[in-house]
């Protein structure tokens, strides 16, 4: 249930593109056809289902606060001299990906040389690509609890970022016959298009953010005696962290 | 520009125009988006970029002939990550508050894409001086379209400016505010930082012609 | 001959380099700075459990803290006592503003009793009960400090986020945003219902203090659920010390 509930989620209210805006750089500039912007989709997909899973491993046995508990006690939370190597996040995730993209390269190459052709910069730069990276740094920030959720995450978030290349793509390929002001051609109407796609794609925000007292249950709590409301609010703590997620 | 030569001084001024980052080269556009809402934080972001591209564009520079170049993309997202972490190590060291409101801008200038894209095009292959003008220049063009679209958005979203009520007391009614004028809510959300972008762009490429494309 | 930044070997050579020469860096870096910025951080706290309770310089309309020169003094004068209250049981701790709530809600996940810090401070004869709070906004941690007196009315509070939006989220760190909550009922009829902020409030000026509602942000609605979430659910855990209090 959790699965599903991440992968929706992801794909539509978190959209990659239009909640968040990241890696809007290929994105507007390899979106002018339909066939190349299916392939860099399809790259980014491959590699946020491969990076945010070994991310995932890398932060809970590396990096995280007391991660390095495996090694020695004395190194996790409740020990003694707990290590913290959070700040080596960005360079650690940052090497994953490049790794991968490296990988990711040589397979295009080999199998695709047209479409090695066709992307052009923008294969190596998915090692820049802020998505990629965005969606390590969300898996870490918003504490995904397992790998198997970190690997529904990456595929779900490539799924919305593949989505929304190709709308705009289609869009692009639509318009060529219209008649646009010649100063807004390319790069101005689209910056627009996806303006006003990411007003329509705000209405499955509404889902999250809609009605006041919603599906957080009200409970009002009497003062009773400490045990029972320290139980009940350990609870409620619980549930929340579910649910905010 | 006395101390510039002709040349150099294009290095300068082209991006402010004609060569753009954000609206010719397609580059850094996640972080326009991102942080526009407040014109403080544009202008925050754009003292950070001038830094990390001034120094970024040097130190590869320095080493572009000794880089192998099977590595040449980590080696470059090394040298970006380390120069942020820095900054921000010493500045929550030396100037707190300031770090705080950076920190949420950390992550957004590694993965910042005029960065890289500079690095790739002009600092691998020239040399110190002009890599560190390209830097600089390329920094403003993008700290100019940040501004503006910062000063709209925050003008018209929520009537401030650098946190200063310019228009007038929404609440309290006095100002612009007393003759009906609501702030525009909408513009302190994302999609219409692309809006603006879009018409920033038209307004360019009316004055210059030779930037049209074809379709 | 090939070019020598071409072979493999220089390749690995060179990484393995900088590899050494950064990680050399930044450890010496982060390390050498280390406990100035844990200096800066201990000091953040006390200046943000005084500005709670009202010992602050603020002007216009902006926050300011007490300056950093000051604070130690300004903080023992003020701050009369810090508990921890572990089920049930009260004990005092000088340095129990040094207790990382994020650390002490993960252990309580895993089963362990929960401290609660609780520093009670003491200006021109009136006394302050302020907990730190720690919670969820849209994109990362948001925090407070919450003041309150014997009854649970908030005397002051402030709030603090890790990576909310800047004109939206962010602005739980305005003055118009946290002043709103000074006077506000967190009880209502004997029990504890927090404080929720809501879009459907009806009074931006905030004049009803017992209506357990504070005027949402526009634009941030999930910040704002974080805030009342992070309330609700922390606060409520000091309820059990405010009704011994009572008697």
């Amino acid at each position: 249930m959790e699965h599903i509930e991440l992968f929706f989620k992801s794909i539509f209210i978190d959209n990659m593109v239009f909640a968040t805006f990241l890696g809007m750089c290929s994105y507007l500039a390899v979106s002018k056809k339909v066939s190349t912007a299916v392939g860099l989709g399809a790259a980014v997909i491959f590699v946020l289902a491969i990076t945010v899973p070994l991310n995932w491993l890398l932060d809970q046995y590396i990096l995280k606060e007391g991660a390095l508990v495996w090694l020695d006690p004395k190194y996790g939370v409740n020990g003694s001299e707990t290590m913290d190597l959070s700040f080596l996040s960005f360079i650690m995730f940052i090497a994953t990906i490049a790794t991968m993209v490296q990988l990711v390269e040589i397979v295009v190459e080999k199998f695709s040389p047209s479409l090695y052709n066709s992307l052009g910069i923008f294969l190596p730069l998915i090692a820049v690509n802020c998505a990629i990276l965005g969606g390590s740094l969300f898996m870490q920030s918003r504490e995904i609890a397992s790998v198997g959720l970190a690997f529904n995450y990456g595929v779900s978030s490539g799924i919305g970022w593949f989505l929304a290349i190709l709308a705009i793509a289609a869009i692009r390929e639509k318009i060529r016959y219209s008649n646009v002001p010649p100063p807004l051609r390319g790069l101005g109407i689209t910056f627009i298009i996806t303006g006003l796609m990411a007003i329509g794609f705000m209405s499955f925000g509404g889902m999250l953010t809609g009605g006041d007292e919603e599906a957080k249950e009200e409970k009002t709590v009497s003062v009773n005696s400490s045990e029972e409301t320290e139980k009940e609010a350990k609870d409620l703590a619980n549930n929340n962290i579910k649910a905010v997620k | 520009m006395g101390l510039l030569s002709k040349k150099d001084s294009k290095l300068i001024l082209d991006p402010l125009a004609d060569n753009n980052p954000i609206t010719i080269q397609v580059l850094g556009i996640c972080s326009a988006l991102a942080i526009t809402a407040q014109l403080k934080a544009s202008i925050v972001m754009t003292i950070s970029v001038l830094f990390v591209m001034g120094v970024g564009n040097v130190v590869i520079s320095l080493i572009r002939n000794v880089i192998p170049s099977k590595i040449r993309i980590i080696v470059q997202l090394t040298v970006v990550a380390a120069l942020v972490i820095i900054v921000d190590l010493v500045l929550k060291a030396f100037a707190y508050e300031l770090s705080k409101e950076l920190s949420v801008f950390v992550g957004l200038i590694i993965t910042n894409c005029i960065i890289m894209g500079r690095f790739e095009a002009f600092a691998l292959g020239n040399g110190v001086w002009r890599s560190f003008l390209d830097g600089i220049g390329n920094a403003l063009g993008y700290g100019i379209i940040l501004i503006i679209v910062g000063f709209f958005r925050e003008l018209l979203g929520s009537g401030t400016l650098l946190g200063f009520q310019v228009l007038g007391d929404p609440i309290d009614k006095t100002g612009v505010y007393a003759f009906g004028y609501e702030n525009n809510g909408f513009m302190l959300l994302s999609p219409m930082a692309l809006i603006v972008v879009g018409l920033i762009i038209w307004v360019q490429r009316s004055r210059n012609k030779a930037l049209i494309e074809d379709h | 001959m090939e070019k020598r930044t071409e072979k493999n070997s220089y390749t690995v050579f060179f990484a393995i380099i900088m590899v050494i020469v950064v990680g050399a860096l930044l450890a010496f870096t982060a390390s050498a700075l280390k406990e100035r910025i844990a200096e800066n951080k201990r000091i953040e706290k006390q200046q943000n459990i005084l500005y709670a309770m009202g010992v602050n310089e603020n002007e216009g309309n902006k926050a300011n803290f007490v300056s950093k020169d000051k604070v130690g003094e300004s903080f023992q004068k003020y701050i009369t006592n810090q508990l921890i209250i572990q089920e049930g049981n009260e004990s005092q701790d000088d340095n129990a503003y040094l207790i990382d709530i994020k650390k002490e809600q993960e252990s309580a996940k895993s089963g362990n009793a929960r401290r609660l810090p609780l520093f009670i401070g003491e200006k021109e004869g009136k006394k302050f009960y302020i907990a730190p709070i720690r919670g969820k906004g849209l994109w990362d941690a948001i925090w407070a400090y919450v003041a309150m007196d014997e009854n649970m009315v908030v005397q002051g509070a402030y709030f603090d986020h890790k990576g909310e939006t800047p004109g939206l989220g962010a602005n739980i760190k305005e003055r118009f945003f946290m002043d709103d909550f000074i006077g506000e009922h967190l009880m209502s009829n004997g029990t504890f219902k927090g404080i929720t902020v809501s879009k459907s409030n009806g009074d931006p000026k905030n004049e009803d203090k017992t209506d357990n509602e504070v005027d949402a942000i526009a634009g941030s609605t999930i910040t704002g659920d974080g805030v009342t979430a992070m309330i609700r659910n922390e606060l409520k855990l000091y309820v059990p010390y405010f009704k011994n209090l009572k008697n």
